[in-house]
């Protein structure tokens, strides 16, 4: 049944294909629709950019599609999700750990604090996303190189030390290191710069960037900052209230805005942009 | 400004005043707080009615010692021939006005030190916090232990002593309250529109606070009638009053021939400790449907 | 790192100082005779309450006497039982060991059973196990310690005769080797048991909500995402995280059950610190009520201590001073 059917969605082409994508919460006595009828797709080695408000459905859009639900009540989660033309939503725990292991997606998220184990030093918690039974010592190499390629000079200190004796560019890069350890072919980046400072946040999207191209790694960044759309990504999905309001290259998304939404977006980004040009200056 | 301010303060009133009727209706609602609420009803109703539905006065002596349950005495008698279903009526009384009485008092202790300490901050703030901490870190029970060793057990000195081994939960919890309340919006908005701290205090924090004090006091009612229960069993209760824990103490004694003794006092407790735990459990739940913490605020 | 345990122990002293004049000034407080109030109520011989009355400094002012005291306390004179006819310390330390004895025991037992019903019941996915906890946890929760101990000493010492009834057993044994041991153990089994059960589900209610936050915890959605089993997850990333709290609170409840879990020790006859605090207070023996709260409140404060280093240890946010 499946094969036809993918067929069906879309290109084959597509690294990830959505179709009509729902997730709804039941918070208290009332439903929130999160996502709300998405369609969305990634090409390999392509950067997507997914912008909106907060509440605007983004997080959820690429939660659902990871299967890394937050801890709500899920009310109604549907529609068709195919990684490689294979149906995320519909597999079992153990297949979906399989593909996490091996050259699936990873994640990296805003608050890499929060997402970092406080009590295991970074190295093991390195090691333990190259293997399940990873130890410290005997994958020191890669953990090392993984560290390196997050933009460490020096590896060997970061490896031992905990997470809190980081700043928090530094931890976005563990978190980064992590995310590559089974070589992902897609990359899923959860607002990674928004809680860092504004020149480590330059920092990091160029290492994110340099990764992208290094390793032919597909990335889909959320953002509510269109600059950083415009800097990296090759097409950009605009929602609002759990809806995409309009798909298009990110070049032409500013020039030539279609919804009116968007042209709000791109027109206080521009405001943004001006102000912040003016501070340098 | 000024008008919309001394609006929105009002509504905030009247929705913390209507508190009562139409919270206690949708208690019923949820099942802990049907099942709670409608326990401690019926031991209020017991502490009261006890002289009238008792079949015998507490102290009566019947003739028959150590009986068995039966038709006559439902619980049995204990070893002078007293006729325990009737002890055990009367026996709620003790426990609940221990209980309720060492809560309110507790809520009244902590309920001062955490509001002055939440209130006025600064060096204040620092010093009762310090005592609190000071008596937290106290083997509390030990104290009310001591207390009563040294100064005898009369009713009023029992609820002062539980009292005094459970403020400090109080005044935690009131202190935090009052933290995260004095910052929000419709306090400030007091401020501005002029009232006195007395008004804010009374008018505007307290009735938004009052929901996890309610809880609190419940709670704080199940420890104390646990510790009441406890110097009982110690043979330190108030001599004069019947009480759950004293027949548990008398039953020490008796194990081996009369079961009943102990078996009966001890579900009493266990039932009233269950019926307050089960009431705060309801009162969470009407405010945040999602928690089903059970306990609630206890440790 | 030993700046932090410097700074906890200079934090302690002052509380022992502060229990110790509290003590003093209850006893103080007493109406009546002081010297019958440190004595209790015996007919004190003329010679004796001179003694006292020097020792204790009662002709002096208040603060003298507090002074006195507390210098003395604090050189591990608690006075002497009159009713004992021995120092107060020597009781103390008589009776110190088996508390300590029952209250490791019930631990041993209670922390591993709080830990894993704590983390079944956290982690169940199941609505039968939430039900069957909520229900087992309130019931647990409500049953006095002591009305438990009675019930398991009817059914199991008095019904099925498989335990002694009360006791810590005969001062001098015949039996050598292994059957000792197993004298031994079958009269603490009960008391053992009744406080492991009770405290135990404690451990498990506080592990439960710890399992609980920690699985809401980002780094649980790292692991995942690293395609990590559940048992994996939950040994590695909720088992040591979860257990954090419970080493607090364990920690403080050791402290307070070496005081002497009074009420246990009480249904059991088991003669440890608890009891005697029971029997003195029978006995208005009011100089070794004192002293066993000032010991047990010294228990208490060392015991947090340690916890406080211990945890130390064990989270690295405070070790390396995060």
């Amino acid at each position: 049944m499946t094969i036809p059917q993918s067929q069906q969605i879309g290109n084959v082409k597509h690294l990830v294909a959505v179709k009509n994508l729902k997730v709804h919460f039941q918070v208290t006595d009332r439903i929130v629709r999160a996502v709300d009828g998405v369609d969305f797709h990634v090409n390999p080695a392509e950067c997507v950019g997914i912008v909106g408000e907060s509440g605007s459905g983004k997080s959820t859009l690429v939660r659902a599609v990871s299967r890394l639900m937050p801890n709500l009540r899920v009310k109604e989660l549907s529609g068709d999700v195919q990684f490689e033309g294979r149906d995320v939503l519909k597999m079992s725990e153990g297949d979906l750990r399989e593909l996490r292991r091996s050259r699936g997606f990873s994640m990296i998220f805003q608050d890499p604090l929060g997402y970092l184990n406080p009590t295991h030093r970074v190295g093991r918690q390195i090691a333990e996303a190259l293997s399940p039974h990873g130890n410290v010592q005997s994958d020191s190499q890669r953990v090392q190189s993984l560290l390196e390629e997050a933009g460490f000079q020096e590896p060997n200190n970061v490896a031992r030390s905990f997470p809190h004796e980081l700043s928090g560019g530094m931890r976005q890069r563990v978190m980064i290191a992590i995310a590559l350890a089974r070589d992902p072919k897609l990359l899923f980046a959860d607002e990674p710069t928004t809680a860092l400072d504004s020149t480590v946040q330059l920092q990091v999207l160029q290492t994110l960037y340099r990764l992208h191209k290094e390793r032919n790694m597909a990335v889909v960044i959320i953002t509510h900052d269109l600059g950083v759309v415009a800097e990296l990504c090759d097409r950009v999905y605009v929602m609002q209230t759990g809806k995409v309001v309009e798909t298009a290259d990110s070049v032409d998304l500013f020039e030539r805005p279609k919804h009116t939404y968007s042209a709000r977006l791109v027109e206080l980004s521009a405001h943004r942009s001006s102000f912040r040009g003016a501070q340098y200056e | 400004m000024a008008n919309s301010t001394s609006i929105s303060v009002s509504a905030r009133l009247k929705s913390a005043s209507d508190w009562g009727i139409a919270k206690v209706g949708s208690m019923m609602g949820t099942r802990h707080g049907a099942i709670g609420s409608t326990i401690l009803l019926l031991l209020t109703v017991v502490a009261i009615v006890a002289p009238v539905v008792a079949p015998y006065h507490p102290l009566q002596q019947t003739a028959v010692s150590l009986a068995p349950p039966s038709s006559q005495f439902y619980f049995g008698t204990d070893n002078i021939g007293r006729d325990l279903f009737s002890l055990i009526l009367y026996g709620a009384r003790s426990s609940l006005m221990v209980g309720i009485g060492a809560a309110l008092a507790a809520l009244l202790i902590g309920g001062t030190i955490g509001i002055i300490a939440g209130y006025f901050r600064g060096p204040v703030e620092m010093v009762l916090m310090r005592i609190i901490e000071l008596f937290q870190t106290l083997p509390v029970v030990m104290l009310v232990l001591c207390a009563v060793a040294l100064f005898g057990s009369s009713f009023w000195l029992l609820i002062a002593a539980v009292a005094l081994a459970i403020w400090p939960m109080e005044a935690r919890l009131v202190y935090g309250q009052y933290i995260k309340l004095r910052e929000r919006d419709f306090i400030s908005a007091a401020r501005v529109a002029d009232f006195s701290t007395s008004h804010i205090i009374f008018r505007e924090i307290l009735p938004n606070a009052i929901q996890p004090v309610v809880v609190q006091v419940a709670l704080d009612a199940s420890v104390a009638i646990l510790i009441e229960a406890g110097l009982g069993f110690l043979g330190l209760s108030d001599a004069s009053m019947v009480s759950w824990g004293q027949l548990l103490f008398v039953a020490q004694d008796y194990m081996d021939s009369a079961w009943w003794m102990s078996v009966f006092p001890g579900a009493a407790i266990c039932i009233a400790i269950i019926g307050l735990n089960l009431f705060a459990d309801g009162v969470n739940e009407i405010v945040d449907p999602r928690s089903t913490r059970g306990m609630g605020g206890l440790q | 790192m030993l700046r932090f345990i410097l700074q906890r122990a200079l934090y302690a002293l002052p509380l022992i100082l502060v229990i110790i004049v509290v003590m003093f000034t209850l006893l103080h407080l007493i109406p009546g005779d002081p010297v019958q109030a440190l004595v209790g109520d015996y007919p004190v011989p003329p010679a004796y309450r001179q003694a006292i009355e020097e020792k204790y400094r009662l002709n002096d002012p208040f603060f003298v006497q507090v002074w006195n005291y507390v210098t003395a306390v604090l050189q591990g004179d608690f006075g002497y039982s009159y009713q004992n006819q021995r120092p107060v310390l020597g009781l103390i330390l008589e009776r110190a060991p088996r508390t300590i004895l029952l209250a490791s025991v019930g631990f041993a037992i209670a922390i591993p059973l709080g830990m894993t019903i704590g983390v079944i019941t956290g982690t169940t996915r199941s609505a039968t196990t939430d039900k069957v906890w909520t229900t087992s946890a309130l019931v647990a929760y409500a049953i006095p310690a002591f009305w438990l101990g009675q019930l398991l000493v009817m059914f199991f010492a008095l019904r099925l005769g498989w335990f002694p009834t009360q006791g810590i057993g005969p001062l001098v044994s015949r039996a050598h080797g292994f059957d000792w041991l197993l004298e031994r153990a079958r009269y603490l089994a009960l008391p053992a048991l009744a406080f492991a059960i009770h405290e135990g589900m404690r451990f498990a209610r506080i592990m439960r909500a710890s399992v609980i936050d920690t699985l809401s915890q980002g780094y649980i959605i790292t692991a995942r995402s690293k395609g990590l089993t559940r048992s994996q997850i939950i040994s590695r990333h909720v088992l040591r995280n979860s257990s954090l709290p419970l080493v607090t609170i364990a920690g403080y409840a050791f402290g307070s059950a070496l005081s002497g879990a009074v009420l246990l020790e009480t249904v059991f006859t088991w003669p440890g610190l608890g009891l005697l605090m029971v029997d003195s207070i029978r006995l208005r023996d009011n100089l070794t009520v004192v002293g066993v709260v000032i010991f047990s409140a010294f228990a208490v404060i060392l015991m947090n201590l340690l916890v406080d280093i211990f945890y130390a240890l064990l989270d690295p946010r405070i070790r390396t001073g995060g």
